[in-house]
């Protein structure tokens, strides 16, 4: 019983240990592309398209179709109430100013990150922390992610807000993806699920081109959960083994009529003429930015040579 | 999490999309609403003109709408667009009409490719009123007379020359009287 009582509140102190941190950096990892899995894209390469162009003759320059993938904190919040075409675009101008400063890689769900932020408090003045990334949200400036990790067997997870002048540097030591969009579920898997050495270094990709998708299953630990897994048609997690009726009850409450939903697919997404438009302003800059890193990083490694 | 959900890429529409959708009261709840929606989206397609009540038709326009574009953007060998078609569309036939008839009567449109017109509001009855839904380019006579432009007709430009003309005659014989009245006091 007492021991009940201390895993419960172990999981408890798991919910309740966010807090937020904010921080800035200045690193160079090369931008790779990632494999496209939607039917849609299969086929296309990662290359700028110049599209046959318009009346005029002239050429229209349009971005890779992964840009959505790498920077989706771009597509503004689809809720149509809170659409505002000015301060979207000057939002953008924000972010691709932030974004010359400081670097802030491509990395997805479930890739591993380091971020260092500026601290006051800390004998450095600098917070490094490294963590896995199970969720990402947000659009516009306000764009985050959440690092996890188990730090002397207290699970630990942390909001980074992507845009914040606090973060001095975001890596990304192990760029890769997972079967879901939300890794929530390692808060009720076993600890070796979450744990990352503080000192992990950047490991190296042999294939650049394609980000990989990790297609391990993870072992949840014995109910009690936070919440219920088996009503969320988790990919990743191995079998639940969970008695029949919680099936049966999953069953009841699915709305199984929302996937045939159009509007309301529609109402969640930005649609695709005004996404080419938005990252078409976007990716020349980005572009851009990328080209100055790869030289000063070049000029970097010939003055150390 | 209010980012732009990613997985599908849809077109954009070109009519008013209202903010909530409504919610239909029906025995089966959720389900039903979307059931009641299929069967007004299928005959919509099968009659291309129907006359059903105001909400209904709006809530189905949406659908319709969606439903052909998604049929322009992906064609017939896209799985999910079919799956939809095959969902949406309750005779088999009309799944055949949408892909091989629709698609290319709108393939070049940059309107909206349904109509939605207000109908009579009969006393006593439905308070908000009926509605007419019907594809365009359908093979009946136009529900509204077309409007054209006049303004730039021969005759409206030579009217309205002629009106300029007289008013700014008439403003200054008014100019002569009242300075020939400040002349005299």
């Amino acid at each position: 019983m007492l021991r009940r009582a201390v895993l419960q509140t172990f999981r408890q102190g798991l919910a309740q240990s966010f807090f937020k941190r904010n921080a800035v950096s200045l690193s160079e990892t090369t931008v790779t592309h990632q494999p496209i899995e939607t039917s849609d894209e299969a086929d296309e390469k990662s290359v700028s398209k110049q599209k046959p162009g318009d009346e005029s003759g002239n050429t229209v320059v349009v971005a890779p179709p992964e840009f959505r993938f790498m920077y989706p904190e771009f597509l503004p919040d689809p809720a149509m109430e809170r659409r505002n075409r000015l301060k979207e675009k000057l939002e953008r101008i924000d972010m691709l100013q932030r974004r010359s400063v400081v670097e802030i890689p491509e990395f997805y769900t479930g890739s591993v990150m380091a971020v260092t932020v500026a601290d006051a408090n800390s004998p450095n003045k600098f917070a490094r922390f490294v963590g896995i990334c199970i969720q990402r949200g947000g659009s516009g400036l306000r764009a985050w992610f959440i690092l996890r990790n188990v730090v002397d067997k207290q699970g630990v997870e942390i909001l980074y807000e992507m845009y914040c002048p606090l973060i001095q540097k975001i890596e990304v030591l192990r760029l890769e993806r997972r079967l879901d969009e939300s890794l929530l579920y390692l808060r009720d898997a076993l600890p070796e699920y979450s744990t990352f050495p503080l000192d992990m270094e950047p490991e190296r990709r042999l294939n650049n081109s394609v980000v990989p998708i990790n297609p391990l299953k993870v072992k949840l630990r014995p109910r009690p959960w936070l919440e219920r897994w088996e009503r969320q048609n988790l990919q990743g997690v191995e079998d639940l083994n969970l008695p029949q009726r919680f099936y049966d009850k999953a069953e009841k409450v699915a709305k199984p009529w929302e996937k045939y939903d159009l509007m309301l697919q529609y109402r969640k997404t930005i649609p695709a003429e005004e996404q080419e438009k938005i990252f078409a302003d976007v990716h020349s800059q980005l572009q851009q930015q990328e080209f100055k890193r790869k030289i000063r990083r070049r000029r970097g490694i010939d003055n150390e040579q | 999490m209010n980012q732009a959900d990613l997985s599908k890429l849809v077109s954009a529409l070109r009519i008013a999309v209202k903010p909530k959708p409504r919610r239909f009261s029906c025995p089966e709840g959720p389900a039903g609403r979307l059931e009641k929606l299929r069967a007004t989206v299928t005959a919509l397609v099968k009659y291309e003109r129907i006359e059903l009540n105001h909400p209904r038709a709006e809530e189905a326009q949406g659908y319709a709408e969606r439903l052909i574009s998604d049929a322009i953007r992906n064609g017939d060998c896209h799985k999910h667009t079919m799956e939809m078609a095959d969902y949406w569309l309750n005779e088999k036939q009309l799944v055949h009409k949408l892909f091989k008839v629709l698609v290319p009567r709108y393939q070049n449109y940059n309107s909206s490719f349904t109509r939605l017109v207000l109908g009579p509001k009969t006393y006593p009855g439905y308070y908000v009123g009926t509605a007419i839904l019907e594809l365009k380019g359908n093979p009946f006579p136009a529900l509204q007379p077309e409007t054209h432009n006049y303004h730039y007709w021969l005759h409206n430009v030579l009217l309205e020359e002629a009106k300029k003309e007289f008013r700014s005659a008439r403003q200054d014989r008014n100019a002569g009287t009242t300075e020939s009245v400040t002349a005299e006091s």
